[in-house]
């Protein structure tokens, strides 16, 4: 397995994915990539196909057919491949209510295959940045919603991940807490961490992203850099396409 | 490497639970009772067995029988087997059905862990939590070594019965949590195979059959030998076959939750 040299290669390349859920088509015949630093925004109404894309591009689902590329390498065929170069924040950031912060971190570092001081860097870094220091012997079960989703933020960002792959990043935060998101999201793509951020708000998706995809009804109908006059250019396009059928 | 990664992820949330502490120390209690009571007998019986030539020791009557009530003749509290019946399942069923209620089953495969590393990264887990319980039951007959006469190898062939008992119960248990959606739907449902397991023989034996395959089928049947003192590879066999079989399963259902999704 030979890693093509990683400036040349998107660090994600959806090749004509599909995949049904309960016997209905989720996503159809879905192609997009991702370059090193780029911010895209993928925006749907309820059940456009945003969630099940971020699991496949995440790892968590298989697609029925198409290929992803990770870092220019058979993401299928490797699925080992996420282990390092994905960070995934699930919709509602799941949790086991049991463990305190810290170990939350330490577990979701082993299984990223981080060990001793790395691991511990790695720790105390991201609960610095997410500033859940002073909270870090908590139990995850009885963190509020915002802390619960900086958490969830913390472990997707434990091993410095290539692609970062956010649902509903800014769910439950406070307006001060989502400024510190947008700044975190725009130092991590100016390091070129490349990331995808599924929202229902399209505030957010002006606001961070460089780029914007629309799903509607598990089908691409929109792939394009953010219009210069960005929100009222965005909110028709998005409009547009969330009132019609797919075709 | 990430198979230990999931191990030592859920030996933690095993010991930071409250239920495996109460039940852990609430069964070595009811062990200490039957201890006590098995010395009671013994002491009782002492003089009565030294005339005997090749009598059983203390080996025979108070520490291989708080092992099981296999060969046990009187009315007992539960043995090391008999408790696991109930300790096993409350133990294993969170291990999978909680991952998938509280969501966080997905996050696991998305560290492009394979179904079967997972499900043996937790059954591990458990085989450890269960080895440390079996290893405290030893230190009650083993607390009079040095007033006694041990029969080692006795004692280490009933000790390893009663392991690989602890260890398909453990194999199972996983497996139903890697099927059901609930914990309390996983731990009923390993309460009824573990106990199926054990007594599915009962009949035959009741008419006095003591061969066929309805009695190799039994996990008491193997345990028995073993606690007996005798070691037979057949019966090893058996134990590796129940735990392979429960931990193939509890895989293909758990491969299967991630092709669905």
């Amino acid at each position: 397995m030979n890693a093509p040299n990683s400036a040349l290669v998107p660090v994600l390349k959806l090749e004509r994915i599909s995949r049904s859920r309960a016997s209905r088509p989720a996503v159809r015949d879905l192609s997009l990539s991702l370059e090193a630093g780029q911010i895209l925004g993928l925006l749907g109404v309820n059940g456009a196909g945003k969630s099940t894309t971020l699991s496949l591009i995440a790892g968590a689902l298989t697609p029925d057919s198409g290929s992803i590329q990770l870092q220019g390498q058979d993401f299928l065929e490797h699925p080992e491949l996420a282990r390092q170069a994905i960070g995934w924040l699930p919709e509602a950031a799941p949790l086991w209510p049991e463990l305190t912060i810290r170990e939350h971190l330490e577990a979701h570092g082993r299984l990223r295959g981080l060990a001793g001081a790395r691991l511990k860097d790695a720790c105390d870094s991201v609960l610095e940045r997410l500033e859940l220091r002073d909270l870090s012997r908590r139990l995850a079960g009885v963190l509020s919603q915002g802390q619960r989703q900086r958490l969830g933020l913390a472990c997707a960002l434990l091993h410095r991940p290539a692609l970062l792959v956010l649902d509903e990043p800014a769910n439950a935060l406070d307006p001060v807490q989502v400024v510190a998101l947008r700044k975190l999201l725009r130092e991590l793509a100016a390091a070129g961490t490349a990331v995808i951020l599924s929202t229902h708000q399209l505030t957010e998706v002006t606001a961070v992203c460089d780029r914007v995809a629309i799903l509607h009804e598990g089908v691409l109908r929109h792939d394009a850099p953010l219009p210069t006059d960005q929100h009222s250019a965005l909110e028709k396009a998005f409009f547009d396409i969330a009132m019609t059928k797919a075709a | 490497m990430t198979l230990f990664a999931v191990t030592r992820l859920e030996l933690r949330r095993l010991f930071v639970r409250p239920l495996g502490w109460t039940i852990g120390a609430l069964a070595l209690a009811e062990l200490g009772w039957r201890f006590a009571l098995l010395l009671q007998l013994f002491l009782l019986n002492q003089v009565k067995l030294a005339a005997l030539p090749d009598g059983p020791g203390y080996t025979d009557l108070v520490a291989v029988r708080l092992y099981s009530s296999l060969i046990t003749g009187s009315p007992l509290p539960f043995g090391v087997t008999e408790l696991a019946l109930l300790v096993v399942p409350l133990l294993t069923m969170s291990t999978l059905a909680s991952e998938r209620s509280t969501g966080t089953l997905p996050l696991l495969f998305s560290t492009g862990l394979s179904a079967s590393r997972i499900l043996l990264g937790k059954y591990l887990a458990v085989l450890i939590w269960l080895t440390l319980w079996l290893l405290l039951a030893i230190a009650l007959p083993l607390s009079l070594a040095h007033g006694v006469t041990l029969d080692w190898g006795k004692l280490a062939a009933a000790t390893l019965g009663t392991f690989l008992t602890l260890a398909v119960l453990g194999a199972v248990g996983v497996a139903c949590s890697a099927f059901a959606s609930h914990p309390a739907v996983a731990a009923v449902a390993a309460l009824m195979i573990g106990i199926a397991l054990n007594c599915i023989n009962l009949g035959a034996q009741l008419a006095g059959v003591n061969s066929g395959f309805i009695n190799w089928l039994a996990m008491s049947t193997h345990q028995e030998t073993l606690l007996r003192g005798m070691v037979s590879s057949a019966d090893i066999v058996w134990f590796l076959l129940a735990i392979a079989v429960a931990l193939a399963l509890g895989t293909q259902r758990l491969a299967a939750d991630r092709e669905r999704g």
